[in-house]
């Protein structure tokens, strides 16, 4: 409402998010803070039996690490600023605002993990001969792994804050904030999954590098595999445990039955996917213990596939138990303030958002007035003609029939309700009325819907360029000059 | 032209506004010296490898360059998050507009970026691999420089543009946000800053002891190597000086003020020291290189200093009304929302002491987020309902209970098993006599 509204139409917004939040997700967990203990632990190895075969494949798996994490890995950390704020700036201005401390905090460990990551790759090789250096080295990958972990353990806070504010909805502050009640149980079952997906991302390269020293192959499987497998029983505890913590406290906030049908049927696709793609890497581990030279390459690749799986589901539904809030009973997932709503049902959102190109909905401009309140209330959510498109839903529950602007708006007055992952409407109803003709018109035409981007913002007007609220007395004591 | 006045976003700072605006300007001189050296590093290694085609020694310096590029790159990246957090914090309704308004190119920025560092990996990782195929060695180089100098204009742009919100109306995308006046003038401003620290790094990082045992070069002396780079950064020092300049007369008048010109001056002349020891290295035969290199090298980063804070000030100043607009305008929607808010909460105390059934209440809570009374919305209303049942409660209830699935294009609804028969009962004759 009080910015631009930036928007991709064809692959939509929250997937742009999605797209680039997952894969620094799989990086983050499957090539830095699950394996970079092991290069550690395949370095001490090296040291202790004297074996360089050893310390040269941790280098080359490091150099792996190191090329993706300071590259992709970084800049898809990056990214998730990048487009959340031009995708939802005011969620995430008021997420910084109340998390600044711990976010300054988290990039003090991230300069400290990247610049221990540099020295702990860059020195490897002028130390490798000098055995004090070299023990010196090593404590350098001790350390490297530690804040790897710290950055990921700084993130789930804010991560779990934003599913459920705990206290912070009356005491307002970081603490509160920080350990509210999903805080534990994410953070556990997020350490073992990465402990268990970089175990498994090094098992597969470890079988590409070493395709031509097959001894040497099944002396490093078979460590690994007793790695991966005892992080995969904690695993199985840790899942255990945040599923009993987290359904229960969210499902109580779940008003309506169907929800949490959709709901359920995603979370026992996770809870499947984790039984079975837990066995599956079990006996995949398990086997590899035993015979660490003879199970087939491919068998690890599937794992680390059921891995990234399970890890993108439980990403999913994490962000799905948020809905419709993008920082729970805060703000929702449309960038406005539950606090907002009374105002804005009142007067209308276009006589607030200030970005607006129309202000009073008339008989002829209803088409495009609707397609503003569109763009003000939905189109975080949904395109027009991409992913998740409002014309697709719209197609899925009328069909061939004429859509009809009445039945339309009937069904959005009470949308929250039945579909409890969307924000209730936030306008007045005139404005629900435009909202359905315009929507009712997609059925024949839809004009392709850029965002501020290219489209521009329109003229300030007597709204957006006032600092006043109708009859209500300016508050500030000094009279800010108006430009 | 007007500027829009957003309202900022309403809660408290996370810290006094004056020490945010201190770890600013610090984080971002710590940021834009590893931009610069990141930047100015790729350029050189790829000057230095084209040489390498006629003279081998400088190729090897060209690797020995890109060593430097790997650090100063991840630097640059890691010191920028932190200006980025605090730009967020303080300038939301500004810094949020601005980027929305190129958003294309902004986001653009990160591909972008994982590009050229990529090539930058392929570049010097995979060194030895195009000892026959130059040219393609060369065109990986030059791609990478290219990304490097083209990712900042967009930044430039982009902090440009959030200064002006009066400017916002007339753009329409990254090429007109572009072209507004004065981006450029940053842009060439930029550019030779990068070429001078540098430069700079690497006239003192080829006169280290270590680097001279570890590079051997065949033909070429060391110190030619050196007073090659030093001829660039005296001269990139005066270029910065009269593209200094061009900014200064282009700048809009807004953020102008003598406290900032007198910044910028003070920036400008203790940075001409360094010019007059690098003209006395450069050509009288009694002085080397390495003189004064301390004092030239504390002279800049005075002058660094001074314009940063020029720089933020100029902010400060271009926004200060805007800011000043968007507080009352805050403060006041503020107000608005809280009348209305009571109001509503009146209105909804009314309505809850209307006399009411218990099974409207139900049926409320429960099923009309999907059955409206006239219109067919997720299910059908409730008139066609009540034609259905019409006289069979029992029925309307066990369908409640158990329903099936009958019309083939709506959802199948579902059970509402877990309601007590009594709220049940209520609700089948809300409906039934509706
Ligand atoms: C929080 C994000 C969000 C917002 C905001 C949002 N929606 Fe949705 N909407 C969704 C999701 C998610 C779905 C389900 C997509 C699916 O089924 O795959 C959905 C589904 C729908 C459907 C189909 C529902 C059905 O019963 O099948 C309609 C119609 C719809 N939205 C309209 C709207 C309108 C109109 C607005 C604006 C007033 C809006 N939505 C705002 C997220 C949102
Ligand atoms: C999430 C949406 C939803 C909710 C909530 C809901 N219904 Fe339904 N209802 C439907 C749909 C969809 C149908 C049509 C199902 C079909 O034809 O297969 C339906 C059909 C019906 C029918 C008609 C059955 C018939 O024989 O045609 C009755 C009666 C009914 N609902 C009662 C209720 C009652 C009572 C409640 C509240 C306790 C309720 N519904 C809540 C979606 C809902």
């Amino acid at each position: 409402m009080d910015f631009p509204i930036f928007h991709i139409d064809f692959i939509g917004n929250r997937m742009l998010i999605a797209v680039d939040a997952i894969l620094h997700v799989i990086i983050n967990h499957a090539l830095a803070v699950g394996a970079l203990p092991i290069i550690a632990l395949l370095e001490y190895i090296g040291i202790r039996n004297k074996d360089k075969r050893w310390d040269a494949l941790a280098f080359r798996l490091l150099k792996i690490i190191f090329i993706v994490t300071t590259t992709v890995g970084a800049l898809t950390g990056v990214g998730i600023w990048f487009s959340a704020s031009l995708i939802n700036p005011a969620a995430i201005g008021s997420l910084i605002r109340v998390f600044f401390w711990g976010w300054f905090v988290e990039w003090l460990v991230f300069v400290s993990e990247v610049s221990l990551i540099m020295a702990y790759f860059l020195t490897w090789e002028s130390t490798r001969d000098k055995p004090e250096a070299k023990l010196k080295h090593w404590r350098l990958g001790l350390f490297l792994a530690a804040f790897s972990w710290i950055t990921m353990a700084i993130i789930v806070a804010i991560l779990g804050f934003m599913m459920d504010t705990g206290n912070w909805q009356t005491e307002r502050t970081l603490l509160a904030g920080l350990f509210n009640p999903m805080y534990f149980p994410q953070l556990g079952f997020r350490t073992t999954l990465a402990m268990v997906m970089g175990g498994m991302s090094m098992i597969c390269l470890t079988y590409l590098y070493t395709r031509r020293e097959l001894a040497f192959r099944s002396a490093v499987l078979e460590v690994l595999s007793k790695w991966t497998g005892a992080w995969l029983l904690a695993l199985a505890i840790a899942a255990i445990w945040y599923y009993q913590v987290i359904p229960g406290h969210m499902l109580a906030n779940i008003p309506v039955a169907v929800t949490t049908q959709e709901y359920v049927s995603w979370n026992s696709q996770l809870k499947w996917l984790l039984i079975f793609g837990l066995a599956f890497v079990g006996w995949v581990a398990w086997a590899s213990f035993k015979r660490p030279g003879q199970v087939h390459g491919a068998k690890y690749a599937l794992s680390l596939v059921v891995l990234v799986l399970m890890l993108g589901q439980f990403e999913r539904v994490r962000e799905f138990i948020r809905k419709p809030f993008i920082i729970g009973n805060y703000m929702y997932a449309n960038g406005l303030r539950v606090d907002d709503y009374p105002l804005l049902k009142r007067d209308g959102i276009l006589q607030h958002a200030t970005y607006a190109g129309i202000r009073e909905i008339t008989a002829d401009n209803q088409v495009s007035a609707g397609r503003e309140v569109f763009e003000q209330t939905c189109s975080r959510c949904h395109t027009v003609n991409g992913i998740n498109s409002i014309r697709g839903q719209l197609k899925n529950m009328y069909g061939d029939k004429r859509w009809q602007a009445d039945i339309i708006a009937a069904y959005v007055e009470n949308m929250h309700g039945a579909r409890y992952f969307m924000p209730p409407f936030p306008g007045n109803k005139t404005e629900l009325q435009a909202l359905s003709v315009y929507l009712a018109s997609l059925q024949k035409r839809a004009a392709a819907f850029n965002g501020a981007q290219i489209n521009g913002i329109p003229a300030p007007d007597f709204i957006s360029a006032a600092t006043h609220y109708g009859n209500i007395p300016d508050l500030d004591t000094h009279q800010g000059e108006q430009h | 032209m007007a500027a829009p006045i957003p309202r900022d976003i309403p809660l408290p700072l996370p810290a006094p506004e004056g020490f945010l605006e201190i770890l600013l300007v610090v984080a971002f001189l710590v940021h834009i010296v590893f931009v610069h050296l990141m930047i100015g590093g790729s350029l050189f290694s790829l000057v230095c490898q084209i040489r390498g085609l006629k003279v081998p020694d400088y190729e090897k310096l060209a690797y020995r360059i890109m060593q430097l590029v790997t650090v100063n790159k991840s630097m640059a990246v890691v010191m920028g998050v932190a200006p980025l957090l605090i730009i967020n914090t303080l300038y939301a309704p500004q810094f949020y507009a601005s980027s929305a308004l190129i958003g294309d190119m902004w986001m653009a920025v990160i591909p972008l970026v994982t590009l050229a560092f990529l090539l930058a990996y392929v570049h010097k990782f995979w060194w030895r691999h195009f000892i026959n195929i130059p040219e393609l060695h060369i065109g990986i180089a030059a791609l990478e420089t290219a990304l490097f100098l083209f990712i900042p204009l967009i930044f430039m742009t982009n902090v440009n543009l959030m200064l002006f919100p009066e400017a916002w109306p007339q753009v329409k995308g990254f090429v007109s946000a572009l072209l507004l006046p004065n981006v450029i003038q940053r842009y060439l401003h930029f550019l030779s800053a990068t070429v001078l620290s540098s430069s700079l790094l690497l006239v003192w990082w080829t006169g280290r002891k270590s680097f001279a045992q570890e590079v051997q070069f065949s033909k070429v002396r060391l110190l030619d190597v050196r007073r090659f780079f030093y001829a660039f950064a005296f001269g990139a020092t005066l270029l910065q000086m009269l593209t200094g300049l061009l900014v200064f007369v282009s700048l809009p008048a807004q953020g102008m003020g003598w406290g900032f010109t007198l910044l910028l001056m003070l920036g400008g002349a203790s940075a001409l020291p360094a010019v007059y020891w690098m003209w006395q290295n450069l050509t009288r035969t009694d002085h080397l290189l390495d003189d004064n290199f301390k004092r030239i090298i504390a002279s800049f980063a005075c002058a660094l200093v001074l314009m940063g804070i020029a720089r933020h000030d100029y902010r400060e100043n271009a926004l200060a009304d805007h800011q000043s607009a968007i507080k009352e305008k805050t403060a006041n929607y503020q107000a608005a929302v809280k009348v209305a808010a009571e109001e509503a909460q009146l209105a909804a105390k009314a309505l809850e002491e209307q006399p009411r059934g218990a099974g409207e209440i139900a049926f409320e809570q429960n099923c009309a987020a999907c059955h409206h009374a006239t219109l067919p919305t997720v299910g059908p209303s409730m008139q066609e309902i009540k034609e259905l049942y019409a006289g069979d409660p029992s029925g309307l209830i066990a369908w409640t209970k158990a329903p099936g699935k009958k019309r083939p294009d709506s959802m199948a609804m579902p059970s509402f098993a877990h309601l007590s028969d009594a709220q049940l009962t209520a609700i089948s004759g809300y409906i039934l006599s509706h």
